[in-house]
């Protein structure tokens, strides 16, 4: 298998003008409304640390909390189903629907299920599944998987979306107005509603001192999906377990506000039995997890509770798309993530990345990503599986770093080159810089020699007082 | 058709704890979690934050005010009602008229009992049995919950203080209609759910 290559994905996306400029805007729209939203709490940052101490205490005693949830889920007439991998998770479900003689099935957002690509299975078994989340349908529909773990079709504009119910459903493809598209899955969705077999959802925290599981959402097809049809089907990764109902408070808090900068989501449901003539199942997934909560440098991934926030902040992000990184999770936390699925198929992902920091201040469980990007990097270095440029260029820092009197050498050879090189080097592929941006104008001295200057006209100044 | 082997998810329950208790972390404290104070009038916040989910209120002087009003203006012919109401069950369809809750897709308007308000963010708890049946108040077009002004606490952490999840097979907090943003970002009220809730506010 090869490696994904972001930077050239994610080059074609750069240089599709309106698709980036809207994806761009959308997602820091939503990064400043996080921060009106965190501003009105004082209590925010403490609020964060409270999360992360709470996340830190579950995971260390993850054992002992999953069989209280499990035991409390069981009271409840909740069944319990555990999975190594992706393969036994779908194979649990869809001997589940065989059981019950399911034919269709609504399905709401579920990062895990993703991760399992459970719907195709499904559907290789004869199970028609109607993604049931508006961005998830369209992508669905349009045979893409979704591009942001929060607004999968955000890369998309009104018009795409207009194309593509037109080709499917059926609608005006003249009309590309956001609620009439609306209004067209909310028909086409009833006509599935009324039949539905069975329903599915992610769960985005679980109540170990209830044995309840909590889902937060805005369309209300979760809501629907859970409480129509007979059969009632969650799917969770292991670390989506927390103690109790008084942690609970604070994650929600934080989830919505820190996702898309609302207060709170629309639903923010809890389950805790299937209804009178329902049953009621929960998948609990490891998939890799209980391996990564063993190593000391990287457990603190299993923190993340999938809100996106790193996502709408990153700069390489929302210039590139979700597509670009081939990958269930993209954006800061994709590229710490998915190399503990596939370390040499993602060994490029954790070099997509500025370094500017801002994925861990924003993360409301204060998952450490921008440690974990260097994790990475070195695991890579270590394989081998890193990229000869990389390596040449993080050799080069190194030496130049080292000593004070080769970076103050490197910087006036760079200052040398820039005036005097001719600008068939400046201006060709041989300077990564210029294929997006003009070269700075060169300034008359490096920083350096001017702050010397500065300094010694200061101390200059200083004795003449 | 299906010949794969069954999966032995007794194997894999024991397999997945044993390798947790094996590789976990040093077990690290829980920290004190705190009740944030929320400011401001918590009845003000309410009626706030629920407009700004593009929710509705209207105040009524008592609890039987609520309920004429709904009467006179909510049960009329050629409109499919639903209440789980005490007050109201017998002037509109119940629970026993949709055995199965597909069916409940033909009602028009449904009136529930919120049992908690939150000033923090305007949200109604409701529960299966406060809504009667949550297919109604789902796949109705317009959603009516009867909330008590006493029941409004702060703040989210108190109301999870208040509430017994545990006692309600259903529960949910609903902070205005259904709503969707997925297409460029668009705030769009009324999404696949109920086009449009009213709080009932005596």
């Amino acid at each position: 298998m090869k490696q994904v290559n972001q930077v050239k994905n994610g080059a074609k996306f750069i240089k599709d003008t309106l698709h980036r400029e809207s994806h761009d805007r959308c997602l820091w729209n939503a990064r400043m409304r996080r921060d009106k939203a965190a501003s009105r709490l004082p209590e925010w940052e403490q609020m964060r640390t409270l999360a992360s101490e709470i996340k830190r205490h579950t995971l260390s005693n993850l054992d002992r909390y999953l069989e209280e949830f499990e035991r409390n889920a069981t009271s409840n007439r909740i069944h319990i189903h555990w999975a190594e991998n992706a393969d036994e998770h779908n194979r649990i479900i869809c001997r589940l629907m065989q059981e019950h003689n399911v034919k269709v099935v609504t399905k709401g957002k579920s990062m895990t299920m993703d991760e399992c690509e459970m719907r195709p299975y499904l559907e290789r078994h004869g199970i028609k599944v109607y993604e049931a989340d508006l961005g998830e349908r369209i992508q669905q529909l349009d045979n893409q998987p979704p591009a942001h773990i929060v607004m999968p079709a955000i890369h998309k504009l009104r018009g795409d979306v207009a194309r593509i119910f037109a080709e499917h459903l059926g609608s005006d493809p003249a009309i590309d107005d956001p609620r009439y598209l609306n209004s067209v899955m909310r028909n086409d969705m009833r006509r599935n509603y009324i039949r539905v077999d069975a329903g599915m959802n992610g769960v985005n925290f679980a109540i170990a001192e209830t044995g309840g599981v909590v889902v937060c959402t805005n369309e209300g097809n979760a809501d629907i999906s859970a409480n129509v049809p007979p059969l009632l089907i969650f799917s969770m990764g292991l670390e989506k377990v927390i103690p109790t109902v008084n942690d609970l408070g604070i994650f929600i808090r934080l989830l919505s506000r820190s996702a898309l900068g609302f207060d709170i989501t629309q639903y923010t449901s809890h389950y805790h039995a299937p209804a009178q003539g329902q049953e009621m199942h929960i998948v609990i997934l490891d998939n890799g997890r209980s391996q990564r909560l063993s190593s000391p440098d990287y457990w603190e991934v299993l923190k993340c509770i999938r809100c996106g926030a790193c996502m709408n902040t990153c700069p390489v992000f929302r210039r590139t798309c979700g597509l670009s990184y081939e990958a269930v999770y993209m954006g800061p936390i994709g590229i710490v993530l998915e190399p503990s699925y596939d370390m040499y198929r993602y060994a490029r992902l954790p070099y997509s990345c500025t370094h500017c920091g801002s994925c861990g201040n924003v993360c409301p469980v204060k998952v450490p990503i921008p440690e974990l990007v260097f994790y990475w990097r070195k695991e890579m270095v270590e394989k081998r599986y890193d990229q000869l440029f990389h390596r040449l260029e993080e050799d080069g820092m190194a030496m130049v770093l080292k000593n004070a009197s080769t970076l103050s050498n490197a910087e006036r050879l760079g200052l040398w080159a820039l005036r005097n090189l001719p600008k068939g080097i400046l201006q060709s592929g041989l300077n990564p810089w210029y294929s997006s941006h003009a070269n700075p104008e060169p300034p008359a001295e490096t920083f350096r020699q001017w702050y010397k200057r500065q300094n010694s006209s200061t101390q200059r100044n200083s004795r003449h007082e | 058709m299906n010949n794969q082997p069954l999966v032995h998810e007794n194997e894999a329950r024991a397999d997945i704890l044993s390798r947790i208790r094996q590789g976990k972390p040093t077990p690290l404290p829980h920290p004190d979690v705190p009740i944030f104070p929320f400011p401001g009038d918590t009845v003000t916040n309410f009626e706030t934050n629920l407009k700004n989910f593009s929710g509705e209120l209207m105040r009524f002087d008592s609890r039987s005010d609520a309920i004429d009003w709904v009467r006179h203006n909510l049960i009329s012919e050629g409109h499919t009602v639903f209440s789980s109401v005490n007050e109201l069950k017998d002037f509109t369809t119940t629970s026993a008229d949709y055995p199965d809750p597909h069916e409940a897709n033909v009602i028009d308007i449904t009136i529930g009992e919120g049992i908690v308000g939150v000033g923090e963010t305007g949200s109604v708890f409701v529960t299966d049995k406060s809504l009667g049946l949550p297919a109604a108040a789902l796949f109705c077009t317009d959603l009516y919950l009867l909330l008590d002004h006493n029941a409004i606490v702060p703040s989210i952490q108190e109301a999870y203080n208040i509430l017994d999840l545990r006692a309600n097979r259903y529960g949910s907090f609903y902070s205005g209609p259904s709503a969707t943003a997925d297409i460029e970002a668009v705030h769009i009220t009324g999404a696949q759910a109920e086009l449009s809730l009213t709080v009932l506010l005596y």
